[in-house]
């Protein structure tokens, strides 16, 4: 059997690459994209310990495709707010989106 | 109904009406709206069928008070859910009553708005009610998601979208950040119950810390930006300045609101065993957001930014009773909570009024409305000596309240940061006080008045304000209802003792 070990790593290295990308990157999409690399560590890491941990129950495993499903409507979202963006500045760049400062 | 290992569950819909009432209004108002042509509904029918399914869930939860029971292993049913859910059905109805005009104004799109507000209510309750990570987890989306939304629905204006995209990217990668927390606490316990989690925490070893302090970490650090405490705080004044009014009046109360009721359930029932990993965590977060928000407000010019900066410092000061956690910081929270809640309506209200007719809310522009409305002006300086903690209003009551439970916890030093930022804090609110009341009107010096919906609202929550100062026993005694059954076994009733006389003993506790 594969170690539990080898899917933390996994899903935490997927995690600090999401991370990275929503630094790094400075258009709304990519970082969306990057969100989800994050979302999908998440589910990994459920359904990891749901196997090792808590073999009887299940609701790691529901936990992650519950994590799926609100991922998926979070995007949605976020592109109608993106589009209502882009209409105003033509561009989906979040640098763009600077009259709001302190 | 039995679960997978055979023991009963309860699965009884009716616990969960206010929650029913409130969804299925929603998608009655977006279908009415669809419609409107053909089954002839006037604009006005909206808001009024709003209320009216506020009104109802407001009652169905009233008699839900005093029950004790669960739904399945998902929802609890106590005090403490009761109390959240006539708070934030009240915060919703006081909005829509108050700003409806607004709405119909300065919003794209409605109905929807009207759906979205009574759907993020719902929301709200079961961050409050959960037991269960994943119904709160989902509490959580649900708030957020149409407060995303909300954010972005202001009519002609550049800065709602740009507000609602900072706080929709912002608010996943919190939300990520929150769940990986979440799924290694799940890891460690074993259980997404609130009860097992606390029953696998109780008896961790050391060999599970460094996961559990990860863990910990991450949900402090989710939390901790849907509080909007520093140093998560950057979304909260762009998002309060960019979104339609009633909205930064529903960020500041209700989301508010239910993320310290989530950080109450968390951090006073699975959490609490693994509390030497997160008091300190607490403590430099509550002291970081009382410093920046207050020193920061200081040099705001726009009255919303200014009220978001106040609001992420009063979130410090809740923050606190997280950090010195107990029965009595609990109940001590929930009063300062309901106070909050009720001056910030009151301010917002107030300036939502005072934007229906000038457009404007640069503090500045504010100058001379004593005597161009001395009704309006004499509503915000209440509500804003209140925030400040003056005597005789409801912001000094419950701040001693808080301040006192913190100092009975053993954090004085915390107690002493707040109390230097409310004496700073007071600085800004005079500010915007004296443009009321020191400087002529520019140009129209007219009288003008509000809508009759505008006085009723305003009228009743400066009522509230001052009620609250004088005589604080009732919030006293339904706050302190509410946290012992987040704490059964603690002992509540020291405490209870001393509410009538709680005002009168400031000086007393100075000692």
């Amino acid at each position: 059997m594969i170690p539990l070990e080898n899917f933390l790593v996994l899903s935490a290295l997927l995690f600090g690459i999401g991370f990275y990308g929503v630094l790094a990157r400075r258009s709304a999409i990519l970082i969306l994209i990057s969100v989800e690399i994050m979302l999908a560590a998440v589910a990994i890491n459920f359904i990891a310990f749901a196997a090792y941990r808590d073999p009887e129950g299940f609701s790691g495993l529901v936990f992650a495709l519950f994590v799926i499903a609100v991922a998926a409507a979070e995007v949605g979202l976020a592109l109608g707010i993106v589009l209502r963006l882009f209409r105003e500045h033509r561009t989906a760049n979040v640098d763009a989106t600077d009259s709001l400062k302190w | 109904m039995q679960d997978v290992f055979g023991n009963a569950l309860n699965f009884n819909m009716a616990l969960l009406l206010p929650e029913i009432i409130l969804a299925a209004v929603a998608v009655l108002v977006i279908v009415l709206d669809m419609f409107a042509k053909e089954l002839k509904v006037r604009p006005v029918a909206l808001p009024i069928v709003s209320v009216l399914g506020l009104v109802a869930a407001g009652v169905a939860s009233g008699l839900a008070v005093d029950q004790h029971t669960d739904f399945g292993l998902l929802v609890t049913i106590d005090n403490f859910t009761a109390f959240f859910r006539i708070t934030f059905i009240a915060v919703a109805i006081v909005l829509i009553v108050g700003s409806h005009e607004y709405i119909e104004k300065h919003v794209n799109h409605v109905a929807e708005f009207y759906a979205l507000l009574l759907l993020s209510t719902v929301g709200a309750i079961f961050m409050a009610s959960a037991r269960d990570l994943l119904v709160a987890y989902l509490g959580i989306e649900v708030l957020s998601f149409s407060l995303y939304i909300a954010v972005s629905l202001a009519k002609n204006d550049t800065r709602s979208g740009e507000a609602g995209l900072k706080y929709v990217l912002l608010g996943g990668v919190a939300s990520a950040m929150l769940l990986y927390g979440l799924s290694l606490l799940y890891g460690v316990a074993g259980s997404t119950q609130y009860g097992e989690i606390a029953n696998a925490l109780g008896k961790s070893t050391d060999d599970v810390r460094m996961p559990l302090l990860l863990g910990l970490t991450l949900i402090v650090a989710g939390l901790g930006f849907k509080v909007s405490a520093v140093p998560f705080h950057m979304w909260a004044p762009d998002a309060y300045e960019g979104a339609p009014m009633p909205v930064t009046a529903y960020l500041s109360a209700t989301s508010k609101g239910a993320t310290l009721a989530l950080f109450l359930r968390w951090f006073g029932g699975p959490l609490l065993p693994a509390i030497a990993d997160w008091q300190w965590m607490m403590a430099i977060i509550a002291t970081l957001t009382m410093v920046v928000g207050n020193l920061v407000a200081l040099q705001q010019t726009n009255v919303k930014r200014l009220l978001a900066y106040s609001s992420i410092a009063q979130g410090g000061f809740m923050l606190m009773a997280i950090t010195a956690i107990s029965d009595i910081a609990t109940s001590a929270l929930l009063v300062h909570l309901g106070g909050y809640i009720i001056t910030n309506l009151a301010l917002f209200v107030a300036i939502i009024h005072f934007y229906n007719r000038t457009g404007k809310e640069e503090i500045t522009d504010f100058r001379g409305l004593s005597r161009t409305n001395p009704y309006l002006a004499t509503v915000i300086t209440a509500g804003l000596f209140s925030l400040a903690g003056m005597p005789l209003l409801a912001g000094f009551f419950t701040k001693f309240i808080l301040f006192q439970a913190v100092v009975q916890g053993g954090f004085l030093w915390l107690v002493v940061v707040a109390v230097v930022g409310s004496t700073v804090s007071l600085f800004y609110y005079l500010q915007m006080i004296r443009q009321m009341y020191i400087f002529e009107p520019e140009g129209d010096a007219t009288r003008w008045g509000i809508s009759g919906t505008g006085y009723l609202t305003t009228g009743v929550l400066l009522g509230l304000i001052v009620f609250v100062g004088i005589q604080g026993a009732p919030l006293y005694t339904v706050a302190d209802r509410a946290a012992f059954d987040l704490f059964p076994q603690g002992v509540a009733a020291p405490v209870t003792a001393s509410t009538g006389a709680a005002p009168a003993a400031a000086p007393a506790a100075h000692k």
